[in-house]
């Protein structure tokens, strides 16, 4: 048995090892445990992160059987944040029961899906639904999104950062004044807006700069501010009314920019965006053994919680499943009553859990990666990476981050300020998401493949710590034109 | 060969497969041998070929599948150029590279490129090098007094290798210089070096400048306003610019400054992969119709198609073709 310990805190890690490692060495004597099993068992604890996330204390992740009788690989998942002294054994026997699965259908697992890739899983479209009703979700709390983040607020709106990323913007300009190569437009674009608190703030200051040095640049200034939707952009406006002469809202595809913004092609000098990346719809990849497994999931609601929900909000319980569909087509109006229906809507995302499997890649009946990365450069990310491995693929990310290059002017940079992983090597040390941060999943950015798909897009990447904030868990991407 | 009005051509690459994209690296990772590349390299450019053939293309390259990229195949031949081979990590990467003493006359060996794509073609042929100025870009000088020294001593090595090329049967020569688009500056200096490039070489010499098209995309923005009037100053026959993605605007400079060169008028826009209609392409070729005589004019992309995928570069050279028919039968040619 291998016992993987993540990320753990000091205070919880000695007991919780001590009875991990107690549980199973007593499993195994009392042969509720066979050896071989036990030989290949790999027990991951973790201190999770995310208070807020899919998993239950104990999850397990298995492989289908294997075609040659290979081995399976079989892991368990502990999150040291939800364990309760004394209370491991019943969760990792029952994990480690070969009939849990066919036992639960129906039994102690309502589920919402079949097994799918985690982009495929409905658990996006709880965070799609979020963001396009994010009002209600706020009315039905009581609190607004940033509120919910660490340090009540966006390190995204940091002043001394804003006014030091205005400064290079101004230097950017002016370099290109002087080469006589700075466009009649200067266009900014600003992605996942929110308030527009940043935006708001960016502007003033970029306004006051070009009046201190007598520049003349802002005029000239074409800002774009894009989001989910204009019910959303319609939040941001007063945040910029002083600058509304020169501002543009554009309901934009984060996954797609360059779709709706075609025409502006080669021709944006900045793109910025901040806490976008982390809740793009992802995937994640396992390395073991010298394979490549890919994790597949199945949302569910634990039966418990079915009930309490359904007597809370007066839901049939056989009708849970019915109205979670209904939820999601059409928001909180899945109820007669839309308060009661905004209720069921967080209730049933606070239970909401993902079960995993993985899947051999070579048993899956199409490349799952996205167009931004062969399997071929996979391979060769992974030639110096650990050979035991779980990774987040951030399919999303690099699907918006390669959609949006195309967009820079030949002078132009892309700045993503979130939390990225930086080296692969991270993630044998820590977990990093999915988490729920209020009705919105939020996810580690793989920034090594981010990197790797800059590379060979004719961009550097590179990652600056954020500073402006001491213990903030972000960085800033930001690219330059690669020889 | 006669050659037909509004002549069709490629600006010199064709689509590098991706599979080729990891040979190539495999090669450099000492996984694959010389050997084993050659042979590769010599079945994909008689592919490309064909296809060009297909595609009904008048003048045919040998898609520059052998290159790394338009830097590295020349620098790698120029004696007295220093290379750190440990330099690439991916095939299409720079190597880095210095000059250290003066460059001495040598043979580069582009003619027996120039040889395998005349046997493998029935059709008229261009073979493309890059210019001594962009070449000079790319290699950090320790020796030269100025930039434009060292591009003097490079021109003499290439006006040789031009010249060999001509022995060899070429008569219709590409120079590529791109460079001059990310430092204009440079150009009062640089069309003295290209006019020593060229001096003597009995062929058809054609100038391609474009705003780069490194990693598909452009290296830098602007107008062709620089280009003039020194560029006129160029002993050469030909002027190839990309006039598809950044519109046609530039064409104006050659009502302003009636040049008496033949111009490559490029039609469609390597940096998408949105196909252009044979109409789009007929549309663009009149356009420039306008300030430049239909008997002076080539049609051929922006740029290279090296970032394009096989299907897409093929069906946009189709669309090329047919776009400049369509405009041949409205002359009646």
């Amino acid at each position: 048995m291998i016992l993987h310990l993540n990320h753990t805190r000091r205070d919880s890690a000695v007991p919780a090892t001590s009875e991990v490692v107690g549980t199973l060495l007593s499993l195994l004597e009392e042969g509720q445990l066979d050896a071989a099993q036990f030989a290949r068992l790999q027990i991951h604890l973790d201190w999770i992160q995310y208070r807020q996330n899919f998993r239950e204390a104990v999850t397990v992740m298995r492989a289908p059987e294997d075609r040659d009788g290979t081995a399976l690989p079989l892991e368990i998942r502990i999150d040291g944040r939800q364990v309760a002294p004394g209370s491991l054994r019943e969760p990792v026997q029952r994990a480690l029961s070969p009939a849990t699965a066919e036992r639960r259908a129906g039994q102690d697992r309502l589920y919402l899906e079949e097994f799918c890739s985690f982009r495929k899983s409905i658990a996006w479209e709880f965070n799609r639904l979020y963001w396009y009703r994010l009002k209600e979700w706020e009315q039905a709390t009581g609190r607004e999104y940033e509120q919910a983040l660490p340090g009540g607020q966006s390190d995204g709106h940091n002043p001394q950062a804003i006014s030091d990323t205005v400064a290079d913007f101004w230097t950017l300009l002016k370099d290109m004044e002087s080469r006589k190569q700075l466009p009649e437009e200067i266009f900014v674009l600003e992605m996942g807006v929110g308030m527009g608190t940043r935006a708001g703030l960016w502007l003033d200051r970029f306004l006051d700069l070009d009046h201190e040095r007598s520049t003349n640049f802002y005029p000239r200034l074409r800002f774009l501010l894009g989001d989910y939707s204009l019910t959303t952009l319609e939040r941001s406006r007063p945040a910029v009314r002083m600058h509304l002469d020169l501002c543009s809202f554009i309901a934009l595809d984060a996954l797609d920019p360059i779709r709706t913004l075609s025409f502006l092609r080669h021709k944006i000098l900045h793109v910025h965006a901040s806490n976008m990346y982390d809740n793009l719809p992802d995937e994640e990849i396992v390395r073991r053994d010298g394979r490549i497994y890919w994790v597949q999931v199945r949302a569910y609601l634990p039966v418990a919680d079915v009930a309490r929900i359904a007597q809370l909000c007066e839901v049939p319980a056989a009708e849970v499943a019915k109205t979670v569909t209904r939820l999601l087509d059409v928001g909180p109006e899945c109820l007669a009553d839309a308060s009661q229906g905004a209720k069921f809507w967080q209730e049933v995302w606070a239970s909401l859990r993902l079960e995993e499997r993985i899947v051999n890649l070579e048993d899956l009946r199409e490349s799952p990666f996205p167009a931004e990365l062969s399997s071929s450069q996979l391979e060769e990310i992974l030639r110096n990476a650990p050979s035991d491995l779980r990774f987040h693929l951030s399919s999303g990310a690099l699907e918006s981050f390669r959609n949006t290059l195309p967009l820079l002017h030949p002078r132009g940079y892309l700045q993503v300020q979130d939390i990225f992983v930086t080296d692969l090597n991270e993630y044998s040390m820590g977990f990093h998401g999915p988490g729920k941060l209020e009705g919105s999943i939020v996810n580690w950015v793989n920034g090594t493949l981010l990197r790797e798909v800059a590379e060979r897009a004719g961009y550097d990447v590179h990652f600056a710590p954020f500073h402006y904030r001491p213990g903030s868990r972000t960085s800033v991407l930001y690219t330059t034109q690669r020889e | 060969m006669t050659l037909p009005i509004l002549p069709t051509t490629v600006v010199g690459s064709y689509s590098m497969p991706s599979w080729l994209e990891r040979l190539k690296t495999e090669y450099f990772a000492r996984r694959i041998s010389r050997q084993e590349l050659d042979e590769i390299h010599d079945t994909v450019v008689k592919a490309a070929i064909k296809d060009q053939e297909i595609a009904g293309l008048d003048i045919i390259t040998d898609g520059e599948l052998r290159r790394d990229n338009m830097i590295d195949y020349f620098i790698e031949r120029l004696p007295g150029v220093q290379i750190d081979r440990g330099s690439k990590k991916f095939y299409y990467d720079f190597y880095d590279s210095e000059v250290v003493g003066k460059i001495p006359m040598a043979s580069l060996g582009l003619a027996a490129d120039f040889r395998f794509l005349r046997e493998n073609t029935e059709r008229e042929t261009k073979i493309c090098i890059t210019g001594p100025h962009s070449l000079t870009k790319r290699i950090r000088n320790k020796f030269y007094p100025s930039e434009e020294a060292l591009a003097t001593d490079i021109a003499r090595v290439l006006n040789l290798e031009l010249k060999d090329l001509v022995k060899a049967g070429a008569k219709f020569i590409q120079i590529d210089e791109p460079y001059y688009s990310g430092f204009p500056e440079d150009l009062s200096w640089g069309v003295g070096v290209l006019n020593t490039l060229v001096e003597g070489v009995e062929a058809r010499i054609a100038l391609h400048v474009c705003y780069g098209n490194r990693y598909g995309k452009p290296s830098w923005a602007g107008s062709y306003q620089y280009l003039f009037p020194r560029i006129l100053d160029a002993k050469v026959q030909q002027l190839s610019l990309e006039f598809a993605r950044r519109g046609g605007e530039d064409l104006e400079l050659f009502r302003k400054f009636p040049a008496p060169f033949e111009l490559g008028v490029g039609v469609i826009d390597v940096k998408t992969e949105d196909i252009e209609t044979p109409d789009i392409v007929a549309a663009r070729i009149r356009k420039a119709a306008q300030v430049i005589p239909p008997e002076r004019m080539l049609v051929l992309p922006d740029c290279g198609l090296f970032h394009l995928p096989r299907n897409v570069a093929f069906a946009k050279l189709r669309a090329m073709v047919q776009g400049a028919k369509i405009v041949r039968q409205e002359l009646g040619r």
